[in-house]
């Protein structure tokens, strides 16, 4: 096969760039909100670009350079070339409530909150939050609540409206949920999203979400929490 | 929830994604340092001048994880680059193995997610330093034939001083002469070895990061499918029982195979559930091993020396999580 003598420098230049490219490209795509918390985000396109520049100058090298037998090394730079052209074919799609259902619910220690919003501009993660930092529900019976989550399905058979918590990637996330009400016979399907207005009543030791109205969202953007 | 397999390949699939993503670049910083400094210090004479003693060695080498910025996944290629060049084994055990937790962003990760925990802070270095050192001592009991692969052992032995070296152990080369120097006979004075050209250090970066790629995409791949497969309340369930909770974290360490730069924040989201002692295990044993990193190890050892790595690291972090359960249960 013709491409087979290509020298072990254009391989790896090929290689390197696909590499590279897998970096750029996830960088831009909105693929890096799906899976690394934004902080990391930079890190990721700045080693796209820095093996970008190394795939260029091993371009440089293969052209101008004499021809090296690529037996040994060609295999390699194909398999790594294979996998990142795989990485970039097919972009992540996860189902969150899969995710979720294989972890503990966060339980990350918080006192007190030194800054709430007003009831109905708090999300879902800040209810969380809130209700963990001052259980009592008799604070917030009656309460208006404006949040956006995906479904979330429980033992019990009650799915939950949740978000996943995220400190560094996809790895690491952990759901928060918040109960709901849900209209009789009418139960959403895991994984949806969706959006909810209504008010938190007491149920019970605990409070549950009431919806007055109920909008199917798309996934959000930026779907993880930190 | 009944989930389908398609379901669960698909979030199997953005697990390993998103593993592969946050490590690339740290591999990355690990290869081109390791490049530097062949080029700036191609026969790494100083490397060879490090303390060979079998306590100052690997905690020198410890040390040296100050200068580099990088979290387990880099310090393979600089570890591996110290081999080479004929570092003091001891000295490049105690930098693979301490170095991962013993650098800046790791200290200042482990401080910004638990700034009220400052035993940790204290803890989790010194903890380092203190596996790194038995690992060292236990892997140095086995010869360097035996522990390390032997096309690494061939490159390092052409490196080191006849000394250290038989002339039946050297394969190749001349005699007395760096291998990056194969033309010519060396002067009375033994000059030091010519810098490879950027050309050379060039190719050397590209296969050696292709190479490591590989090993990091089957790594996280492994790592990404138990965790989709195994449940992790399994693992956390056991969080009150002292021994119990150590062995489960340390095994959700070698699963979860996140880098040590960001292991603190993922432990900040069940250090609420579990014991003290376990959460350190955690800590410590992430970063010598796990899951994705046996691939990258298995280039340095062979099959033995990286049973008796694991072994080890785990009896070592074993005892630590236990006293550190005596002392704050």
């Amino acid at each position: 096969m013709p491409v087979l003598v290509l020298s072990a420098d254009l391989w790896r230049a090929l290689a390197l760039a696909l590499w590279a490219a897998v970096l750029l490209r996830s960088s831009v795509d909105g693929r890096l909100d799906l899976l690394l918390r934004s902080a990391f985000h930079p890190q990721v396109a700045a080693a796209g670009g820095l093996l970008f520049a190394l795939a260029t100058l091993q371009l440089g090298v293969a052209l101008a350079g004499r021809r090296v037998d690529s037996r040994r090394e060609a295999p390699m730079a194909l398999l790594t070339a294979v996998i990142a052209g795989l990485l970039l074919a097919l972009p992540p799609n996860p189902s969150f409530a899969d995710l979720a259902s294989q972890r503990p619910g966060d339980d990350t220690a918080s006192d007190t909150l030194s800054f709430v919003l007003p009831p109905a501009q708090r999300s879902l993660t800040d209810w969380v939050r809130l209700l963990r930092s001052q259980p009592d529900p008799h604070l917030y019976d009656g309460d208006p609540v404006r949040i956006s989550g995906f479904v979330l399905p429980t033992p019990n058979g009650q799915p939950q409206l949740a978000r996943l918590l995220v400190r560094c990637c996809l790895a690491d996330a952990t759901p928060v949920g918040l109960p709901v009400r849900w209209p009789a016979g009418a139960l959403p399907t895991a994984d949806r999203w969706l959006a909810i207005e209504g008010r938190l009543e007491r149920e019970g030791e605990g409070l549950v979400v009431v919806p007055a109205r109920i909008t199917p969202i798309p996934r959000p953007l930026r779907p993880l929490e930190p | 929830m009944p989930i389908d397999l398609s379901t669960r390949l698909s979030t199997a699939w953005a697990l390993f994604q998103g593993l592969l993503l946050e490590a690339v670049p740290f591999l990355l910083i690990g290869v081109l340092i390791a490049a530097l400094a062949r080029w700036f210090s191609p026969g790494g004479a100083w490397l060879r001048r490090l303390p060979g003693h079998p306590i100052a060695g690997p905690l020198s080498g410890a040390a040296l994880g100050f200068a580099l910025p990088a979290c387990e996944c880099g310090n393979v290629p600089v570890a591996r680059r110290m081999l080479v060049a004929g570092a003091p084994l001891g000295t490049a055990l105690g930098f693979l193995f301490a170095a991962p937790v013993l650098n800046p962003i790791v200290i200042a990760s482990t401080w910004a997610a638990f700034p009220d925990q400052p035993w940790l802070l204290l803890a989790r270095p010194l903890g380092a330093v203190l596996v790194a050192l038995a690992l060292a001592l236990l892997l140095q009991l086995l010869p360097e034939a035996e522990l390390l692969r032997p096309d690494l052992l061939e490159e390092r032995r052409l490196n080191q001083p006849l000394a250290q070296v038989g002339l039946l152990e050297r394969r190749s080369g001349f005699v007395g002469l760096p291998a990056a120097a194969p033309t010519g006979l060396p002067e009375a004075s033994g000059p030091p070895a010519p810098a490879p050209g950027w050309r050379e250090v060039l190719r050397h970066a590209g296969r050696e990061f292709l190479q490591l790629a590989v090993l990091l995409v089957a790594g996280c791949a492994v790592a990404a499918l138990v965790q989709t497969l195994l449940p992790r309340q399994w693992l956390l369930a056991v969080g009150g029982a002292p021994t119990l909770s150590i062995l489960a974290l340390m095994a959700l360490s070698l699963v979860i195979s996140v880098c040590s730069s960001v292991d603190a924040f993922l432990a900040l989201g069940f250090a609420a559930q579990v014991t003290p002692g376990s959460l350190l295990a955690f800590l410590l044993l992430g970063p010598v091993i796990d899951l994705k990193l046996v691939g990258l190890l298995g280039l340095l050892f062979r099959p033995r020396g990286l049973v008796l790595a694991t072994t080890g690291a785990g009896l070592a972090v074993l005892l630590i999580g236990q006293w550190v359960n005596l002392w704050r249960l």
